[in-house]
């Protein structure tokens, strides 16, 4: 019998975003609306651009699911019911939702599958049993939970299971940390999370009373690449990778590293390959804190918190641009969003297969004006390569 | 509307009966994120309490992931046989106990829950066994009045306590004294942040996670007869954390026998209201959000990637129609200027002269003094 393999759910903050994810691989993306969401300062989907990334990724086989995971005030749930009507008209392929009265509405409203939201801490097969009885299709389960358990709520609650396998982890039970409500007057669970969590902070242990300063409440990156074989044998349906608010160099290396791990797997069976080490090269070229497994196998302890300070995240790599066009006629025509000098080796990153290092012998501008570095916020031109195409992304190693 | 509140000794049992409360909420260690009692204090608190004629409502209120969940069903029935109504709050505990007990539920609703549909569907989905609802810290005045109004069931509130801000299940306080032994031992800690201007946080480690809590606690007892007027049905008094149980002066300053502004004097806490006048915590919102992200829908044309002073602009065409010579367009700069014009000049990204660039394209038109990259370019009368 043929193994189903999970999808592969990667984020899109922004249109650009949701094609970079969709053409390095990802079965599926998840992108919000101006409201509803919890990412608050991110660009977010105008309704145009929703209704063309949902065109785009569906013409190309991906799905598209609308976050609505905020727990929304009356007044915000008042203006819901339009939206709902538009995603069901632009096909949206699911909606997240982590309250309960926005799940009532949608399923009043529409026939549009709910996915309950991770920030509703859904930890336990009773609890995934009373969201099935609620009209949900799919848990996206706290990360608290293990593959193990996902695999046994998903067999006793017969429910499709997402689970995070990538990304930024909340210290705290995803919805249980208002800090930054009564600390700054900012509500972290509709989007204005104030990452509290991130701080330093001086602890007195009021039985010694002793102090220390620690980033005692700052969590590491979750990544579980080695364990895509446990998450397959569980049964988990879908594996989402966290970030809306990070880079198109982070969205697109993310969607091909893991989707490239699971088409290996579908073609030999397993993971036993020099691969596994070029995906974890790959995945440690992104900016990101320390890695940890959190509580994929066992409850998360100690090793999974990130006790430095937040700038200190690793960023082997840095996005350089983005392809916009590349013919014989134009040369490759890339954005630049990081500078970069005549005679800098460059990585274009393909859809598929392994990057292509090109090195910058010859830059024009625009006009075809030979320059000799390049600035952030212009265009240039490379000479043309065969094989480079148009949304890739070109990235150098950070000096 | 009535008192409630909590008991980890039989004192305190008395203390609640001789302030008119009718009732006792009892948290063990095992199934309560802050209960102390144990299985050889539990069982006589529930005998003295069913002597003063209190019910007692049992505090499941921990969240847990499928193994303690086994675990904790696998032991919690002997004491949840002798309550009265159990509180839950993971959405586990509500369906198991709605689906294998026969006992009313209290339903936790104090994250989250802001609207009353959300409420409306806990109740619902309770089958009529929800006996009560409680409700968020977080929510206005005219919420609750419009919540107690409109729900089928009682509704209860903080009164005075501590403010919840963080639960974890992970342990953090306990790497910071690694040669510390602290299995099943609580950890105090005070937390100062270097980013805030509050001092002293509570910090809690248990055998549940850590817990951090507001340097205020939470305080309605001069508004309780104002709740009473909106409807609510019992107000909560939670001492669990002070050294000396204030229970007695809380009820009488609630029951106006006692100056509120005598009771702030001698509680050992500073106290705030939160959210009750107004709950604004949304109207920063628009100022996170960078301005050029706002504006772009209806006649929205693309973005400025490049802008060459003297030579030209280069958009990104981002609308479906693309841009034509002869469109009359209008470019907002990110600091909000406006430029209008028209397209007399347009080439493509071989600088060579077009007519017309589709969508996903870059137009290179005529540079525009004043306008920078990022701007954002709208068509204002299109030539079809
Ligand atoms: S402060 Fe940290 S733990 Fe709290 S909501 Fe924000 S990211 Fe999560």
């Amino acid at each position: 019998m043929k193994t189903t393999l999970p999808e592969v759910l990667a984020p899109a903050g922004s249109l650009e975003k949701l094609k970079v994810a969709v053409l390095y691989g990802a079965n599926a993306v998840y992108a919000g609306g101006q409201k509803f969401g919890l990412r608050t300062a991110a660009d977010n989907f105008t309704l145009d651009e929703l209704r063309e990334g949902m065109d785009f990724a569906h013409a190309r086989g991906s799905k598209v699911y609308v976050v609505l995971n905020s727990f929304l005030h009356d007044k915000d749930l008042a203006e819901l019911p339009d939206f709902v009507r538009f995603l069901e008209e632009i096909g949206a392929d699911a909606v997240i939702v982590s309250d309960l009265g926005v799940v009532r509405t949608v399923r009043a409203l529409s026939k549009i599958p709910v996915h309950v939201s991770t920030q509703a801490s859904t930890l336990n097969v009773e609890a995934a049993k009373f969201w099935k009885s609620m009209g949900a299709t799919r848990i996206v389960l706290g990360r608290e939970v293990s593959i193990k358990d996902a695999g046994i709520i998903r067999r006793e609650a017969d429910i499709e299971i997402e689970m995070f396998i990538h990304g930024s982890m909340c210290m705290a039970y995803s919805g249980n940390c208002v800090i930054s409500n009564f600390t700054q007057g900012r509500d972290s669970n509709r989007g204005g999370c104030a990452h509290s969590c991130r701080f330093e902070y001086t602890l007195e242990d009021l039985a010694t009373k002793e102090k220390k300063s620690a980033f005692f409440m700052s969590s590491k990156d979750l990544q579980g690449l080695r364990l895509l074989k446990d998450f397959i044998d569980a049964g988990i349906d879908s594996l989402k990778i966290e970030g809306r608010m990070k880079s198109h160099l982070y969205a697109g290396t993310m969607s091909k590293v893991y989707s490239e791990a699971l088409r290996y797997y579908e073609e030999h069976g397993d993971f036993l390959s020099d691969d596994l080490l070029n995906w974890e090269k790959e995945l440690s070229k992104v900016s990101h804190r320390s890695y940890t497994e959190a509580s994929l196998e066992n409850p998360a302890g100690a090793e999974s918190i990130f006790n430095e300070r937040e700038n200190n995240s690793a960023a082997e790599w840095k996005m350089v641009g983005t392809v916009l066009k590349s013919s014989p006629e134009s040369g490759i025509v890339i954005e630049v969003r990081n500078a970069f000098n005549q005679g800098d080796e460059l990585e274009i990153l393909p859809f598929r297969g392994s990057p292509v290092t090109v090195v910058a012998h010859e830059i024009m501008d625009l006009t075809r004006k030979t320059i000799l570095r390049t600035k952030p916020t212009t265009i240039v031109r490379l000479p043309y390569h065969a094989g480079i195409n148009s949304s890739q992304l070109v990235r150098q190693k950070s000096v | 509307m009535k008192l409630t509140g909590f008991a980890e000794n039989l004192h305190e049992l008395s203390l609640l009966k001789e302030n008119g409360t009718e009732e006792v909420i009892l948290g063990m260690r095992a199934f309560s994120r802050f209960g102390r009692l144990d299985e050889n204090t539990f069982f006589p608190m529930v005998k003295r309490a069913r002597e003063l004629g209190l019910r007692i409502i049992f505090e499941w209120d921990i969240l847990m992931t499928e193994e303690s969940f086994k675990k904790t069903v696998a032991d919690i029935s002997p004491f949840l046989d002798v309550a009265d109504a159990v509180r839950v709050q993971d959405p586990g505990a509500y369906h198991w106990a709605i689906q294998q007990t026969k006992k009313p539920l209290q339903f936790v609703a104090e994250n989250g829950n802001h609207n009353i549909e959300a409420l409306l569907g806990w109740c619902h989905a309770g089958a009529g066994r929800i006996e009560r609802i409680i409700l968020s810290i977080e929510l206005s005045r005219d919420s609750i009045l419009d919540y107690c109004q409109k729900l089928p069931v009682p509704a209860e509130l903080l009164g005075l306590g501590r403010i919840l801000l963080f639960y974890s299940p992970r342990s953090l306080l306990s790497p910071l004294n690694p040669e510390r032994e602290t299995v099943n031992e609580d950890i105090h800690a005070l937390g100062e942040s270097e980013e805030s201007p509050h001092k002293g946080f509570p910090v809690l480690e248990n055998r549940h996670g850590t817990f951090m809590f507001h340097i205020k606690e939470f305080c309605l007892l001069d508004y309780a007869s104002d709740l009473k007027s909106l409807g609510l049905s019992f107000l909560r008094i939670d001492q669990r954390f002070n050294e000396r149980n204030f229970f007695p002066e809380a009820a009488k300053t609630a029951n106006r026998e006692k100056m509120f502004e005598s009771f702030r004097e001698e509680y050992p806490q500073e106290l705030m209201r939160g959210f009750y006048h107004v709950n604004k915590s949304d109207v920063l919102f628009p100022k996170l959000k960078n301005m050029r992200l706002q504006n772009r829908s209806g006649d929205y044309l693309g973005e400025v990637l490049e802008a060459e002073k003297g030579s030209h602009l280069a958009i990104l065409v981002k609308n479906l129609r693309g841009i034509r010579v002869g469109d009359k367009f209008r470019i907002v700069h990110p600091k909000g200027a406006l430029f209008e014009g028209e397209i007399h000049s347009l080439k493509d990204v071989n600088m060579t002269e077009q007519t017309f660039i589709p969508h996903d394209d870059l137009a290179i038109i005529p540079f525009i003094n004043g306008v920078w990259v990022k701007s954002q370019v709208f068509l204002s009368t299109t030539n079809e």
